[in-house]
């Protein structure tokens, strides 16, 4: 028995899942910050799924920019994060729940 | 023996994934989350992919979380603390939507018919590296080089967001609440000096720089 198409877009559906309750549950801006990444890494799991069962390269070439945007998206949000930090001595996102400083 | 081992890898994602979401120290967060990023390269594997497994573990266990990891010890992340819970009536509403939504799923799962593709048997050129390489020099060159400014705009927006007002230029004269002046500034006669700057942390301070520097204007004159 080999796994079917199903079964990666099952796992991709809870990883999915878990990220957007990471992020719905978590106070801290850092493990907000992971749970996205989490989020990205289940679609990128459908993107990889679909390219190997359609035989498709396409949905590869879509991971391989979506790491991209996740390395920008790593690079700005960590410095958005340190900017807080610094202004609020805290990484709590109820301390900064306004956009004023 | 191919189930098996996804059967190994999905638990070990969701079960990292879980973790991920239930540990309490952002760094166990980190490690839990490598976690899920190997066993996800691992499945790639198993989707013929192995460029992206490969840049699975490149790009995101290895230069992602080192900056994520990076970052947590640089604040020196403490625990979070345990709080009153908020908005507690919100609770059964939560419940009950949450099994809307579920029997939603349900409803969908069992009325779809379940995609029949079966993975075909015959070697194909699918996830090697000259493939990608030569769709995304191709066919998608215009979302490549999107990317690329992306990537631009990416670095710009760190530096520019993570560097200190004490790195500003010495050459920044009166910038709004400025609080650096070049040296030059403040007295022209001395010669330009772009390693030496004076601070001054109020407006007022600065108010008061530049009045010497005007005074220094007038002097010969008179």
């Amino acid at each position: 028995m080999t796994p079917q198409l199903s079964w990666y877009l099952a796992l991709s559906a809870v990883l999915f899942t878990v990220g957007v309750a990471g992020v719905v549950i978590k106070r801290n801006v850092i493990a907000m910050f992971m749970c996205i990444e989490l989020m990205l890494n289940s679609v990128n799991l459908t993107f990889v799924a679909f390219a190997s069962f359609f035989q498709d390269v396409t949905g590869q070439l879509f991971v391989f920019i979506v790491m991209t945007v996740a390395a920008a998206e790593a690079a700005v949000g960590l410095g958005i994060i340190i900017a807080i930090f610094r202004n609020r001595e805290s990484l709590d996102v109820d301390d900064a729940s306004i956009l004023k400083l | 023996m191919l189930a098996l081992l996804f059967i190994l890898f999905a638990g070990l994602a969701v079960g990292c994934a879980i973790a991920v979401v239930a540990q309490r120290n952002p760094l166990y967060c980190a490690i839990s989350l490598i976690g899920v990023f190997i066993s996800l390269a691992c499945l790639y594997v198993m989707l013929a992919a192995p460029f992206i497994a490969a840049v699975q573990v490149i790009v995101y266990a290895g230069a992602i979380m080192v900056l994520v990891v990076f970052v947590i010890m640089l604040l020196n992340v403490e625990q979070e603390e345990r709080r009153r819970q908020r908005l507690a009536f919100l609770v059964p509403a939560a419940v009950i939507l949450a099994a809307v939504l579920i029997a939603e799923v349900a409803f969908i799962l069992s009325s779809v018919q379940l995609s029949p593709v079966t993975p075909t048997q015959n070697v194909s050129d699918v996830g090697l590296t000259s493939s990608i390489g030569t769709g995304l020099f191709t066919t998608y060159l215009l979302p490549f080089e999107i990317t690329s400014i992306l990537l631009l705009m990416a670095i710009v927006g760190a530096m520019t967001l993570a560097r200190q007002a004490k790195m500003l230029s010495p050459r920044a004269r009166v910038v709004p609440g400025a609080q650096i002046l070049a040296l030059n500034v403040i007295d022209p006669r001395l010669p330009l000096d772009d390693t030496k700057a004076l601070e001054a942390s109020t407006t007022t301070e600065v108010e008061r720089l530049l009045a010497i520097a005007h005074d220094h204007d007038s002097t010969p004159r008179d």
